[in-house]
C-alpha cells in the first residue's frame, strides 16, 4: 500500500486534534446548553404569561422561532468553535508543525473544513430538533404548538441546523484571513449583532430594501416557518448565506497559500 | 541532500537571506552557524515550505517540500519546540501528525520512549519545561523515521545531560547516513557537534568547511618575548607584520609564521626568551566572521553607562 499521503489521512489527523483540546469540546457544550437551556427558558417564559398576551402578539406567534430563540445566543458559540480550530494553531505557533506534516495547504483546509461542518452540523441539528421538541412541550396544552409534519415546520428546524453550521464556517473563514482569534470573535460579533443594531437607525425604506440581505436576517428566515412581506423566502436566504460562505472561504483559502506561515 | 539554490526572502524591503547557495550533504553533522537575526531560521522555514521564497529555491534530494508526498516520512524538523498547542497531550500531538502521515501509532509510543518523556506523554504539553518540550519536538521530527532532519537551536532549554544525549545522538543519526543539518548561534556548541560548519551572516553565506579547515585557515597569531622587545618590534614590522603589545611584555605578531619570527630574531640578534604559535580558537574565528554581519550588537563589556 503507498504510504502518499491523502485527504482522508489528513482529515482523521485533524479530527484527533479537534477533539482532544479543550476548546472546542467546551465549545461544543456551551452551545448545547445555550440552544436548549435558553430555549426552553423562553418557552417557559412565553406559556406563564399566555393569559396576559396580546391578542395581536398571540396572533402573529410563531411557535417554531420561538422555541429556537436560543440560537440567537448559541451562534457566537458556534462562531467561536470556527475560528479557534484555526487561530489557535496560529496563537500557539503549531502552525509550523502542522504545515511541516501537511504541506499541501488546500488539502490541509480542505480536512479541517471537513471535520467542522460534519462534527457542527451533526451537533447542530440534534440539538435544534431536541430544542424545538422540548419547546413544543412546554407549550403544549396553554400555547399553540407546531408539528415536525408540517414541511415548512420541518424546513425551519432543519434549516436552523443549516444556518448555525454555515456561520462556524463564516468564523472559520474569518480565522483564515484575519489569523487573531480575539479581532476574528470581534468581526464574528459585529456582523451578526453590531450591524444589525446600526440597520436600526437607518431610514426605514433603506431596512426595508437592504436588512434582509444581513446573515442574522437571512438565518431568521431560514428557520422561520413563515415569510414576512420583507422577506427573501427560507429558499432564497440558504443560497445566498451559502453564497457569502464561499466568498469567505474562498478569500480565505486564496490568502492561507499565498502568505507566509 | 539538502540543496540551498541562489536563495533570497525580502520581507518588505529587508533582506533576510541574501542569494544564499549550499549543499547539506547525508552522513555528517552540519551545523548552520550565524549571530541571531542571520537568517538561519528563514531558510530552515522556506526549506519546510513555511515561508516561501523571492528568489532561488531550496530542495530535498531533489524535491520542493511542498511536493513530497509524505513530508514526515522524508524530512523530520524541529522548528520552535514551543510551536504545539498547549492544551493537547503530547501523545495526542503525535497521534495526530502519524496519523496525517500514514505513520503507524505504535511508532508514537517508540518516540516517546526514545526522548525520554513516556511518562508524561498524556499531560498537556502547556506544564512542560523548556527541556521537554524539545524533546517533544524531536519526537515528532523522528516519528517518520525521515533521512533528513532539521534541528533550529536544538541545545535551547536543555541541562548538561540533556546537551550530551543529543550530541551523541545527532552523531548516530548521521552515522546511520542521514542528512543532519543543526543551527546554533553558538560556535562552541558547533564545534564539538558538527563535522561541516557553514556561516552566515546578514542572510549572505560567509563560509563553510569542516571544522579543521575553519581554524587552520583563520590567522593564528605568535606570542614571542625576547631580550630587546622594541628592536625585535621594529624588525618584525619591516617583515610587513602586524605587531601588538600583549600584556607581560610579548609581542603578539601577526602575519607571520613562528619559523619567520625566530628567524627575524636572529637576525636582529635577540635573544628570543619564548616564542608560541597562537592557533585561534573556533569561537574566535567565528566571531572574526561575522563581526561586521552581527545585526543587534551590544556595547564591549566595561562600557555599561554608571550613573
Amino acid at each position: 500500500m503507498s504510504n502518499d499521503q491523502r485527504l482522508l489521512d489528513v482529515t482523521k489527523s485533524e479530527w484527533i486534534k479537534f477533539r482532544s483540546v479543550r476548546s472546542s469540546v467546551m465549545g461544543v457544550v456551551v452551545f448545547f446548553v445555550l440552544t436548549l437551556g435558553l430555549g426552553g427558558l423562553i418557552s417557559w417564559a412565553v406559556r406563564s404569561h399566555w393569559n396576559t398576551t396580546s391578542q395581536l402578539d398571540k396572533l402573529t406567534f410563531d411557535p417554531v422561532s420561538t422555541s429556537l430563540a436560543g440560537i440567537l445566543f448559541a451562534q457566537f458559540a458556534v462562531g467561536v468553535i470556527g475560528v479557534l480550530f484555526i487561530t489557535s494553531e496560529y496563537s500557539s505557533g503549531s502552525i509550523r508543525t502542522t504545515l511541516a506534516a501537511v504541506s499541501n495547504r488546500t488539502r490541509l483546509v480542505s480536512a479541517k473544513i471537513v471535520v467542522l461542518i460534519l462534527s457542527i452540523v451533526v451537533v447542530s441539528e440534534v440539538v435544534c430538533f431536541a430544542t424545538f421538541l422540548v419547546g413544543q412541550a412546554v407549550f403544549k396544552g396553554v400555547v399553540p404548538t407546531a408539528s415536525l409534519g408540517t414541511a415548512d415546520v420541518l424546513r425551519s428546524v432543519l434549516l436552523a441546523g443549516v444556518y448555525l453550521t454555515l456561520l462556524t464556517v463564516i468564523g472559520f473563514s474569518l480565522g483564515l484571513i484575519v489569523r487573531h482569534s480575539a479581532a476574528c470573535i470581534s468581526i464574528f460579533v459585529t456582523i451578526l449583532l453590531i450591524v444589525p443594531i446600526v440597520f436600526a437607525f437607518l431610514p426605514s425604506s433603506w431596512q426595508d430594501s437592504y436588512e434582509k440581505y444581513l446573515p442574522s436576517e437571512l438565518g431568521r428566515s431560514m428557520m422561520s416557518p413563515f415569510a414576512p412581506a420583507n422577506d427573501l423566502g427560507a429558499w432564497h436566504a440558504l443560497l445566498l448565506l451559502l453564497a457569502y460562505v464561499v466568498v469567505a472561504f474562498v478569500v480565505g483559502l486564496t490568502m492561507m497559500i499565498r502568505r507566509d506561515a | 541532500m539538502l540543496t540551498i539554490d541562489h536563495l533570497t526572502k525580502k520581507y518588505d524591503g529587508t533582506v533576510a537571506v541574501d542569494d544564499l547557495n549550499f549543499d547539506v550533504k547525508p552522513g555528517v553533522v552540519t551545523g548552520f552557524l550565524g549571530p541571531n537575526g542571520s537568517g538561519k531560521s528563514t531558510t530552515m522555514r522556506i526549506i519546510l515550505g513555511l515561508d516561501h521564497a523571492t528568489k532561488g529555491r531550496a530542495t530535498i534530494d531533489g524535491k520542493n517540500y511542498s511536493d513530497l508526498k509524505s513530508p514526515l516520512r522524508e524530512v523530520g524538523a524541529l522548528l520552535d519546540a514551543k510551536a504545539v498547542h498547549p492544551g493537547r497531550t503530547a501523545r495526542n500531538h503525535l497521534r495526530a501528525l502519524a496519523v496525517s502521515n500514514r505513520i503507524k501509532t505504535s511508532r508514537v509510543d517508540e518516540v516517546l520512549e526514545f526522548t525520554g518523556i513516556a511518562s508524561v506523554a498524556d499531560k498537556k504539553v502547556g506544564g512542560y519545561s523548556l527541556g521537554m518540550s524539545q524533546r517533544l519536538g524531536i519526537a515528532a521530527a523522528l516519528l517518520g523515521d525521515p533521512h533528513v532532519l532539521l534541528f533550529d537551536e536544538p541545545v535551547n532549554g536543555l541541562d548538561p545531560e540533556g546537551i550530551r544525549w543529543i550530541r551523541e545522538f545527532f552523531r548516530s543519526l548521521a552515522l546511520e547516513g542521514r542528512t543532519v543539518f543543526v543551527s546554533s548561534h553558538l560556535m562552541s556548541e558547533m564545534a564539538l557537534t558538527a563535522d561541516q560548519i557553514i556561516v552566515i551572516g546578514r542572510g549572505r553565506l560567509i563560509t563553510q568547511g569542516s571544522v579543521d579547515d575553519l581554524t587552520a585557515t583563520a590567522h593564528g597569531t605568535v606570542s614571542v618575548r625576547a631580550s630587546n622587545r622594541d628592536v625585535l618590534a621594529a624588525a618584525l614590522k619591516q617583515k610587513g607584520a602586524t605587531v601588538e603589545l600583549a600584556n607581560d611584555n610579548a609581542l603578539s605578531v601577526s602575519g607571520l609564521t613562528s619559523d619567520e619570527v625566530g628567524e627575524t630574531a636572529f637576525a636582529a640578534g635577540v635573544a628570543v626568551y619564548e616564542l608560541t604559535p597562537q592557533r585561534a580558537s573556533l569561537e574566535e574565528v567565528f566571531m572574526d566572521l561575522t563581526a561586521e554581519s552581527v545585526e543587534y550588537g551590544g556595547s564591549t563589556p566595561g562600557a555599561y553607562p554608571h550613573e
